[in-house]
């Protein structure tokens, strides 16, 4: 088994590739991730920041470099269901209870109707929504939705967890609350998380490293280390919580000095 | 509960307010019932030929019910040909918008010399081809107007295009289907009708209506066509019935 959750060595993604329409999204982006680290992807729109998640998660496919996950190729990782993944929209199924929503993936990988039951409860009740298992997906709020989706990303007890701006269309509060829910939940099962976002405070509170991009084309710029150690309440208004908020934000607007030679390549941090 | 009551009453007030004005209409200026016959008129035709109209109204109504069906099968079997294979797609809807150009009055005669003189089958053939374009329509616009981000997830979790269709295609075309049905409900009704109306047995409403007014008699050629709205109607409720029972979620805010 590989020590890294993702392994990502050179990647290039080109759309249209040799049309006149030609985008680079991707250039020569190399990142580990190691098991049970949290890492947030940041930057502006058009940095292919989910495009790279989008190719780990074989929902599109490299142009060139290498892509492995959980140790596998990324086409065996989706297949073996060792990822499970978060959108910003909830993508419910509106047709289905709550509790029927967190069995899909269960059921998809074959498991029989009362073990999926018992594992989609067990669930609900990790993101505290025991009380709307047999709830319909349209009586939630947005906050509770993406909880459900949280959950159904976890159903499979999954290696890797694949997040694509899942807080974004939440309010303040509710996005500071459900960031301290995927924090203990990370916690909890030691799942590694790949967490794609906007928000610099979000991604600082929430991660090991933050993973700095910039567009045209596509590449890592700076890898932000953030050792806050354990998160509580007090935080979010800790001196060092604001100097690495300083911090992304200077590799944002390009002022610090990038990480690695060319940029590109991450430094090994232990 | 008041306000359902408070929505009952003013189409029934409306109706029958509109139905008195008729009977005045045709009272006060002594109007011919060729022209334009009584409320009062059609009334004593329906009730003193009661057993007459429903056995009709039950032979039309059975006619469109088998042409509803079948060309409700054939319109959903081709929508998810389409939606699966591509090269069916592009075939497929040219002939379905020339299918619903068919005009059925004129194909109806060509049928009727095709099957026994007997035969109910042309007219609910007839029927199938009215249906057939808004069910085929709206099914496939179900079927292939899913949300993308619950493709990619089905597709994170490998699901095979079957998986897909039984999990996220179908649930999501039900209310376009049941769309098309409320379309093609009354609708079936109207074409068996009007098949009716061009030949073949003498039996069902087209018929009867064709008859009694050749016969001059008006006031049963109204009545008929009595029956015939209170067989669409019933139609229309039976399928909203249906679409209450089988997509409880339309019509709510979208999750996704």
């Amino acid at each position: 088994m590989s020590e890294f959750a993702v392994h990502a060595e050179g990647v290039w993604k080109v759309f249209n590739e040799g049309a006149a329409n030609e985008v680079t999204a991707l250039s020569d982006v190399s990142l580990d991730v190691r098991k049970g680290e949290f890492v947030s992807l940041i930057g502006p729109s058009g940095c292919g920041k989910s495009t790279l998640l989008r190719v780990i998660a074989d929902l599109t496919s490299a142009s060139r470099g290498t892509v492995e996950v959980a140790g596998m190729t990324p086409q065996k990782a989706r297949e073996d269901h060792q990822y499970g993944i978060a959108f910003q929209q909830a993508a419910l199924l509106d047709w289905r209870t709550v509790r029927r929503n967190v069995e899909l993936p269960l059921e998809l990988a074959g498991w029989d109707k009362a073990k999926r039951q018992a594992r989609a409860l067990e669930l609900l009740d990790m993101v505290q929504l025991h009380d709307f298992a047999e709830s319909r997906p349209w009586e939630l709020s947005g906050g509770m939705q993406q909880r459900v989706a949280i959950a159904r990303s976890l159903a499979t007890d999954p290696e890797i967890l694949l997040m694509d701006e899942p807080f974004g269309a939440l309010d303040e509060m509710t996005r500071e609350r459900m960031q301290n829910e995927l924090l203990r939940i990370a916690g909890a099962t030691g799942t590694s998380v790949i967490f794609v976002t906007h928000s610099i405070p979000e991604a600082v509170y929430l991660s090991n490293r933050v993973v700095v991009m910039s567009p045209r084309p596509g590449r890592i710029t700076h890898v932000v280390d953030v050792p806050l150690g354990d998160r509580n309440e007090d935080t979010r208004e800790s001196d060092a919580f604001f100097e690495a908020v300083t911090a992304v934000r200077e590799a944002l607007r390009g002022r610090a000095k990038p990480v690695g030679e060319g940029g590109a390549r991450l430094a090994e941090t232990s | 509960m008041k306000a359902r009551i408070n929505l009952i009453w003013p189409p029934i007030l409306i109706g029958a307010l509109f139905l008195l004005a008729w009977q005045a209409l045709v009272v006060i200026q002594d109007l011919k019932p060729y022209l334009l016959p009584a409320p009062s008129l059609i009334f004593t035709t329906f009730t003193s030929n009661l057993s007459l109209m429903v056995e009709t109204g039950i032979y039309t109504a059975t006619t469109a019910a088998l042409g509803l069906v079948f060309g409700t099968l054939v319109g959903i079997l081709l929508a998810m040909v389409a939606q699966r294979f591509f090269v069916f797609r592009n075939l497929m809807i040219p002939i379905a918008a020339g299918i619903a150009a068919v005009p059925i009055v004129a194909l109806t005669p060509i049928l009727n010399n095709m099957f026994d003189i007997t035969s109910r089958t042309p007219r609910v053939l007839i029927t199938a081809i009215v249906v057939f374009f808004p069910i085929f329509v709206n099914v496939y616009r179900g079927l292939t107007a899913v949300p993308p981000v619950q493709l990619e997830l089905l597709r994170s979790l490998s699901a095979t295009p079957r998986t897909v269709l039984r999990v996220l295609r179908i649930p999501n075309a039900l209310p376009f289907f049941f769309t098309g049905l409320k379309v093609a409900a009354p609708l079936a009704v109207i074409a068996a009708l009007v098949a009716e109306y061009f030949g073949g047995p003498q039996e069902g409403l087209g018929s009867k209506i064709a008859a009694s007014a050749a016969n001059t008699a008006y006031g049963r050629a109204w009545a008929y066509v009595v029956v015939a709205i209170i067989v669409g109607l019933a139609f229309y409720l039976i399928t909203l019935a249906l679409e209450r029972v089988a997509t409880p979620w339309a019509g709510r805010t979208r999750s996704a």
